[in-house]
């Protein structure tokens, strides 16, 4: 009697430990998979940049790579979940800061806007057929043909 | 001659061209769009950009801004740009914008150049920038200046006028000449600096009337000048804090028998200190101006050698991407010594005080505003002033009666205005 309740207990114990991991191996996995990146045409070459230099490059105030290559960077519009999320947690800034920084570039003449793209699929498409392009992706959405830029 | 025909183009400006520029360039600003969605994202090609604008203002009492205001409200203020930049090399770019502004009195549509030139990049690395600038740029003055006429980069429908006044505009707006620019990029934050040997844009109306209380013979004329500004930024703008001046130098064109003397000299020169903090929801703003005005040997007007002073404290809070409100406390005083504007009044010959009412020396402005990014490319706004003085507000669009104005032999006397008055303010504003 007192080992089936043991037993019981223990089966217990285990399923409820079995589902809180697969819980939260699931999230972790999905949210690998959900979370963004700053990606790169290959030919810019660049294994990691720092987070100063990534946010003056959207910013669109570092117009060459250290490789020589023109930057051509390529975002969504400014209320798409991607553009907002990419613009908090890797550049930790906000993307009414971006906006008002391009603006000023815009249309005071000393600089240029970036290509804006509607759909990651576009995003996707553009970065790997453009020299020097950067933009940003989901992990899940990031293929052979590009490359992943980390922030040191 | 030469009065002759200024008033000839003057006459011209303000009737028959106005219409058709602003009609010109409603339809030229039609064909842009057009063009942009056809040569839309071209990566090596020529980049344009634009805004429009129509705003509706209404003010209680007799007091006019941009317009016939205080009557039944103005739709009088319209802003329309166009511009367009090519870089054919990474650190070489082309850059022009033109720009139509319609706000009473003072801006009356015509299409002006805004700015035109070629930035040439010296220097450029990683963590720095170097390079060169030259033809008619923006004049770098505090946070707003360099766009101040295009509505999406502004914090309300009206700048703080103490510090971005409407009413004097054109010497501040941009100049042409040579400008050096330097950033430095670090992890203590970023440096951005220009420093510009300039002539300002002096040729209109408003400016003459602003330094020679009227519409003389002769002609206002850009003497070379400086302005600069430095920025810190620090954490990618968390905090931005900058500092800038200028020494605006003008001289004067005297006409043939001319009581104004071509010896004459003006000089304005502000130094604005700016300070800025943001967070997701918030940015709060501050900035603080001191300008010193002289004006020497017209002959006809007495020397002038004075100290204005203005400030403003803003909060900007965004409820959601797409909602912010503005909250805002702007003063400007015209002497720093005489604030209250009593000494100014009693200077004013008995008869006159009405029209030159100690009140026209300052303005103190509580702004109430609330703007709607309806999508990222359209955007709606409404803002009320609760106004004390009318220290920024343009002679042009307040002159007095004309039957007292020809009776006091003064063509260009300011209206009785009042020293307390609101504003009411709408704008609609679209972007390419």
């Amino acid at each position: 009697m007192v080992a089936r309740n043991c037993f019981n207990y223990c089966y217990r114990f285990v399923s409820l430990f079995l589902f809180i991991f697969s819980i939260s191996y699931f999230a972790t996995h999905a949210y690998a998979n959900d979370s963004v990146e700053a990606v790169i045409h290959p030919s810019v070459e660049l294994k990691s940049y720092s987070r100063n230099s990534l946010r003056a490059v959207f910013g669109m105030r570092l117009k060459t790579w250290p490789n020589g290559m023109p930057v051509r960077v390529f975002v969504m519009p400014d209320d798409a979940a991607l553009h907002t999320i990419f613009t908090k947690e890797k550049l930790n800034i906000f993307p009414y800061q971006l906006r008002a920084g391009w603006d000023k570039l815009i249309f005071s003449g000393t600089g240029q806007a970036p290509f804006l793209v509607r759909t990651e699929e576009e995003m996707r498409e553009r970065i790997s057929s453009t020299p020097g392009a950067i933009g940003y992706l989901k992990r899940a959405n990031i293929d052979e043909s590009i490359h992943v830029l980390n922030i040191e | 001659m030469k009065a002759y025909m200024y008033s000839i183009l003057n006459k011209q400006h303000s009737t028959l061209n106005y219409a058709m520029m602003y009609r010109l360039a409603f339809v030229a600003f039609l064909l842009i769009i057009v063009i942009q969605e056809v040569v839309a994202q071209d990566v090596k090609g020529i980049r344009i950009h634009g805004f429009l604008s129509q705003g509706y203002l209404k003010s209680t009492g007799n007091n006019d801004v941009f317009g016939n205001s205080s009557g039944s409200g103005s739709f009088d203020f319209r802003e329309l740009g166009v511009n367009a930049s090519y870089r054919p090399l990474p650190n070489l770019q082309f850059s022009g914008q033109l720009l139509s502004r319609s706000a009473g009195e003072d801006s009356k549509g015509g299409i002006r150049v805004d700015y035109g030139f070629v930035d040439y990049t010296a220097i450029s690395t990683e963590s720095m920038d170097f390079g060169i600038r030259l033809g008619r740029t923006k004049n770098p003055l505090g946070f707003y200046n360099d766009t101040r006429d295009v509505p999406f980069t502004r914090p309300s429908i009206l700048l703080p006028q103490s510090i971005y006044f409407d009413r004097t505009r054109n010497l501040g707006l941009a100049s042409d000449g040579a400008q050096v620019y330097g950033e430095s990029r670090n992890s203590w934050g970023d440096l951005n600096a220009q420093f510009g040997v300039v002539f300002p844009q002096a040729g209109d109306r408003s400016t003459e009337l602003a330094i020679l209380q009227g519409d003389r013979s002769g002609n206002i004329t850009p003497h070379l000048s400086y302005i600069g500004r430095l920025i810190y930024e620090y954490d990618g703008g968390r905090v931005r804090l900058a500092v800038s001046g200028a020494q605006v130098n003008t001289g004067y064109d005297a006409a043939q028998r001319d009581p104004f003397s071509g010896l004459g000299t003006f000089q304005f020169t502000p130094i604005i200190f700016s300070a800025q903090y943001n967070t997701e929801r918030w940015s709060l703003t501050s900035e603080y101006a001191i300008r010193h005005l002289e004006r020497h040997d017209f002959g006809a007007v007495r020397n002038l050698n004075v100290t204005g002073e203005s400030y403003y404290f803003q909060g900007i809070y965004r409820f959601s991407p797409s909602w912010e409100g503005v909250l805002r406390y702007d003063a400007y005083y015209v002497d720093r010594d005489d604030r209250d504007g009593k000494d100014f009044a009693r200077g004013i010959p008995a008869g006159l005080q009405n029209y030159n009412p100690s009140h026209s020396r300052f303005a103190k402005d509580i702004t109430v505003g609330l703007r709607w990014n309806v999508t990222p490319a359209f955007m709606l706004r409404a803002e009320y002033h609760y106004i004390n003085g009318t220290g920024w507000v343009s002679p042009l669009d307040n002159r007095a009666p004309s039957e007292i104005r020809s009776a006091l032999g003064r063509p260009f006397l300011t209206a009785d205005t009042d020293q307390h008055w609101n504003l009411f303010a709408f704008q609609a504003s679209y972007r390419f």
